[in-house]
């Protein structure tokens, strides 16, 4: 196994009283897609701005392609990618000329056709960046990214905003970037999202990596069980739901409520027995029945949902 | 080079394309000087409406008359006394010559003939060049109509000590502006680009903060460069004034004054957090300044408490210096204090604006 493309050890971040990071490590390897999950001031943008050389560390270690952050700054800036949040372009240049003046801030880039084609931004290659819609900015934005073939390449929350055909498109986009051998770390609050793309995910919260490894795998260590998930306008308490045949664990949000059980038909039909006799059949909303997902493990871990 | 150059031409890409900012940088100054031009263009020929009532229409009455007729700086219109009266009591005419019918019977009887001229005491300048140019008509026609050699003559050589026209003074005023307006504007777009992040983009490339700031000076020194000539041109074709003074020393002025502006202009937004903070910081440096500072309007019209705030303005600098080499006005103060004073603000507001201005 070569060297790994990022190696965070015991980073620490403040601002006034609030720890942003709060001493974290982990590492990246090379051509892995690398997702940090977590709600908004979770620690994931300030992570990413130390890796950047946006920010600086407090305390602690960051070596990114084998070089020191602190030392070789430009160095790194030259084989790194980056696509930032709401990223607010020059509105009067046009896509083919802002991509063509990023390219000229580096020592090597990208043909730019091939960059427009990897975003699918061909077709609009000649509008002016006010004139985009809020899908193809966000695409330049990653466009941008791509610009100087870079290493490693940072997405914060890509897909952000974007219809579900627009985040497929980018998706695929992104698996491509892997496919050329490219390192990705990618930032999101989207569970379907990192679950479908990531090799490897890193849970964060309150400044801490709560839970580190696959997707898969972080599924699997937290439940064997499936989840029933409904709405009801009734606020019945989280025993009255345990205490059905089968159930393992409830969280509920609002009315929300998700229930996890090792056997799904008998705690179905307690569901619908006890909602029945408390008629409330009129109440009950969007009942059905999922895997497990990332969510729930976050659920689980914190008692509370990543997007609040 | 590279990065310094990309930027540079994405600056002016962006620029060509931004209707308000081309209105502002090209034809602001321009309508400003076209409508300014146009309404003190007048005061140049001066002339006076004056009233004439010829009652003698003997020889001597009306060759008095059409020499009064052929002066070029009199309107003559003629008519009745009384109606030439009203008129001048009204304010439109300046004066009223009245040629008594006995004139020559007079002259003939060997008596004094009079001519009569109502005039306005108050209005002292007309009231005087009338009555000076009469004054002067009646003796030469004394010397005609007696016949005595003429053996003193006032040869009249009129010197044209360059003679300053309104627009003479307006044009090196309207450039002055314009270095002003453009360089405190300079600093606008790095606010705008660091409150949408686009600063902290760059900063994830190997792009310098340096070569950001000196693309940015660079592409104001080209376009004020590129306005000034528009400017001296137009005035040039339109208002025909001439540059007198040498041009390699016109252009070093402007260069020095964009650069001064635009180091002030940085300075006064270096902790402005949005453009919208930003535009009256500078508007409330920019007004005064142009209104304080002579640029438009003779410094003496100024009370003399205000002059410490006349004589500490760059502008002030900027406009005299400007108006001796475009014009050769006289100087308030010699070029080298005019180029000194201008360097003196440039070093001082880049050495703040390098220690205050707010990156992130």
């Amino acid at each position: 196994m070569s060297n790994p493309v990022v190696e965070v050890k015991n980073l620490v971040k403040t601002y006034g009283p609030i720890t942003a990071v709060n001493d974290i490590s982990f590492s990246i390897r090379q051509s892995e897609i690398f997702g940090m999950l977590g709600p908004n001031g979770a620690g994931k943008t300030t992570t990413v701005e130390i890796l950047e050389g946006l920010r600086s560390a407090d305390s602690g270690q960051v070596s990114v392609l084998g070089m020191d952050i602190d030392k070789a700054s430009l160095k790194i800036k030259q084989k790194i990618g980056i696509q930032l949040q709401a990223p607010s372009l020059l509105p009067l240049l046009k896509v083919d000329e802002i991509l063509d003046m990023f390219a000229g801030l580096y020592q090597q880039s990208l043909p730019l056709d091939q960059v427009l084609g990897i975003l699918d931004l061909e077709e609009s290659r000649h509008v002016l960046v006010k004139n985009l819609s809020g899908g193809q900015q966000q695409r330049l934005s990653v466009a941008m990214a791509l610009v100087n073939d870079p290493e490693l390449v940072f997405l914060d929350e890509p897909t952000t905003g974007l219809d579900p055909q627009a985040r497929r498109g980018l998706w695929a986009a992104i698996e491509d970037m892997k496919g050329r051998g490219k390192t990705i770390f990618i930032t999101t609050h989207y569970m379907d999202e990192a679950e479908r793309l990531c090799d490897r995910v890193a849970i964060i919260d309150y400044g801490k990596i709560i839970a580190l490894g696959t997707p898969h795998k972080l599924i699997m260590n937290s439940f064997e069980e499936k989840a029933i998930q409904f709405e009801l306008e009734y606020q019945e308490s989280e025993a009255v739901w345990k205490n059905l045949p089968g159930a393992t664990r409830v969280a509920t949000d609002g009315n929300e409520v998700v229930l996890y059980s090792n056997n799904i038909p008998v705690t179905m039909s307690a569901v619908l027995r006890l909602v029945e006799e408390k008629n409330l059949t009129g109440q009950l909303k969007d009942l059905h029945v999922r895997e497990a997902s990332l969510e729930d493990v976050f659920l689980k871990m914190t008692g509370r949902r990543i997007r609040e | 080079m590279r990065p310094f150059n990309k930027l540079l031409v994405a600056s002016f890409k962006q620029f060509f394309r931004d209707k308000v900012a081309l209105f502002f940088t090209f034809a602001f100054p321009l309508l400003f000087m076209v409508i300014f031009g146009l309404v003190f263009s007048g005061e140049n020929d001066v002339s006076y409406d004056v009233g004439l009532v010829n009652q003698d229409d003997s020889v001597i009455g009306m060759t008095f008359a059409e020499s009064i007729q052929k002066v070029t700086i009199f309107k003559v219109s003629e008519g009745a006394l009384d109606d030439m009266l009203a008129e001048f009591k009204r304010g439109d005419l300046r004066a009223v010559i009245q040629i008594p019918a006995d004139l020559q019977s007079a002259i003939n009887s060997g008596n004094v003939g009079e001519i009569i001229v109502y005039y306005d005491p108050s209005q002292t300048t007309s009231s005087q060049v009338i009555l000076s140019v009469l004054d002067q008509m009646v003796s030469e026609a004394n010397h005609i109509i007696t016949q005595q050699p003429v053996v003193l003559k006032l040869s009249e050589q009129s010197i044209q000590a360059r003679n300053l026209r309104n627009i003479d003074y307006l044009v090196p005023g309207i450039l002055a502006m314009s270095v002003l307006f453009l360089g405190l504007f300079g600093a606008l777009p790095m606010v705008e680009w660091r409150e949408k992040q686009v600063l902290k983009r760059f900063g994830a490339t190997p792009l310098r903060r340096s070569t950001i700031v000196l693309s940015q000076v660079a592409y104001r020194l080209v376009l004020a460069v590129i306005q000034s000539t528009i400017i001296i041109a137009v005035a040039y074709f339109a208002f025909h004034v001439k540059v007198v003074g040498s041009w390699a020393l016109l252009f070093g002025i402007v260069i020095l004054g964009t650069l001064a502006f635009v180091s002030l202009g940085y300075l006064a937004v270096s902790r402005a957090r949005t453009t919208e903070s930003a535009m009256p910081i500078i508007q409330l440096i920019q007004f005064p300044m142009l209104f304080l500072s002579g640029v438009f309007f003779p410094v003496d019209f100024m009370p003399g408490f205000m002059r410490p705030i006349v004589n500490a303005l760059p502008l002030t600098y900027l406009g005299d210096a400007l108006r001796q080499v475009m014009v050769e006005a006289t100087p308030l103060h010699s070029m080298v204090v005019n180029i000194a004073v201008l360097a003196g603000w440039l070093v001082v507001s880049m050495v703040l604006a390098i220690r205050f201005f707010r990156w992130e």
